[in-house]
């Protein structure tokens, strides 16, 4: 470390993790390696940074940078998945960058929840579910289901009718988008430890509304039953237009607070 | 978005878990928004994060959505709706895109 460089820190981990577990990774400058920087009962996940590039001077000027801050996020994101199946990971949010490794340390002996919320977290993994729907093909089932679409009829009092059951229809669709996502939520999080519900990612594609945008908490030992569950799901409102996409295994993001989503 | 569309194929697929970048969408989602906040020696001045991180999304999403999409990328959501009164999300939203400059941005649509 020169004086012109930084220490980034990515997350913590139990003290006494084996470096090795981060071997195969390079930092969030890809010249460097990753480095475990002990304080407390944890360790800190490192790599140094170069000032000329992390230092506040400049900063803010690459954070306006799309595409430095998509390939230093991913960057981030691939050190701490490396973790996973390892060792269990605390993630840190982007940017913790410090003046030198007693700063780390003494920020993780001040940090006394740290150990606690990696007890808590025991080796357990972030999957994320998205669910998305088809609203057209809801429309259009639930528009034969009721006969409607009798174009023949006409005059005022048809035209006014027709617009009523449109009306009708787009509420129903709207009642079974909210229903499922809330039945989906809900099964998933009982096959997980713990769950959140973020809100749903915005679509360009206006044909497929995303309803369910969650994050679940997944023991190592029962990432197969969920992974079934997502599966049963898909079962379930397969033909009701609506589709899963799972992602992950990720680092615990969503879970490094602590609270449970529902009260038990 | 050049979303591919079979569906049971990518269902047990798991692009987070170091085989190859994740959607950018999910990792600034997580890297940017989730995580433990930790102040560090340097200034990382968590509103811009915020900034970037709804700009990024539009980027992703289209620019020429931009506008569409602070308007509805909330309205309907059961979970959003629970947590937050319409009036002050979009308040909220609509100052963090004025002093993103999203209004001006002319980006093309760069999908992932």
């Amino acid at each position: 470390m020169t004086p012109t460089d930084a220490i980034y820190v990515y997350g913590a981990v139990l003290k006494g993790t084996p470096a090795d577990v981060f071997a195969r990774v390079s930092g969030i400058d890809p010249a460097t390696e990753i480095r475990l920087v002990e304080g407390g009962d944890v360790a800190a996940i490192t790599s140094v940074v170069s000032l000329e590039e992390f230092g506040s001077q400049v900063l803010e000027a690459k954070l306006r940078d799309p595409d430095w801050l998509e390939q230093k996020v991913q960057a981030h994101n691939t050190v701490l998945a490396a973790a996973l199946g390892e060792t269990t990971v605390l993630p840190f949010r982007f940017g913790a960058i410090y003046n030198g490794e007693e700063h780390v340390r003494a920020m993780l002996s001040e940090r006394a929840e740290l150990a606690p919320a990696l007890s808590r977290l025991n080796g357990a993994l972030e999957l994320g579910v998205k669910g998305f729907l088809d609203g057209a093909a809801v429309r259009d089932r639930l528009s034969r289901s009721r006969g409607i679409d009798s174009g023949d009829a006409t005059g005022g009092r048809a035209y006014m009718e027709r617009k009523r059951l449109e009306q009708q229809l787009d509420d129903d669709v709207r009642a079974f988008a909210t229903s499922c996502a809330e039945a989906s939520h809900e099964r998933l999080s009982a096959a997980a430890s713990e769950a959140r519900a973020n809100p749903p990612q915005y679509q360009s594609d206006a044909a497929r509304e995303m309803l369910l945008n969650g994050a679940y908490l997944v023991r190592a030992d029962r990432e197969d039953d969920f992974r079934r569950t997502v599966q049963g799901l898909e079962e379930r409102f397969g033909d009701d237009g609506v589709t899963y996409e799972l992602t992950g295994p990720w680092p615990p993001y969503n879970f490094v607070d602590g609270e449970e989503a529902e009260a038990p | 978005m050049s979303t591919p569309a079979r569906r049971s194929g990518e269902l047990m697929r798991s692009p987070a878990g170091g085989q190859g970048p994740a959607q950018l969408a999910d990792v600034l989602e997580r890297v940017l928004d989730k995580g433990i906040v930790i102040a560090g020696d340097i200034q990382v001045n968590l509103l811009d994060i915020e900034l970037l991180t709804i700009r990024l999304r539009l980027l992703v999403a289209s620019a020429d959505k931009a506008r569409e999409m602070g308007i509805d990328w909330w309205e309907g959501d059961p979970f959003l709706r629970r947590g937050q009164k319409d009036g002050e999300l979009e308040h909220r939203l609509k100052r963090l895109e004025r002093a993103a400059g999203i209004d001006g941005d002319s980006r093309s649509d760069d999908t992932d």
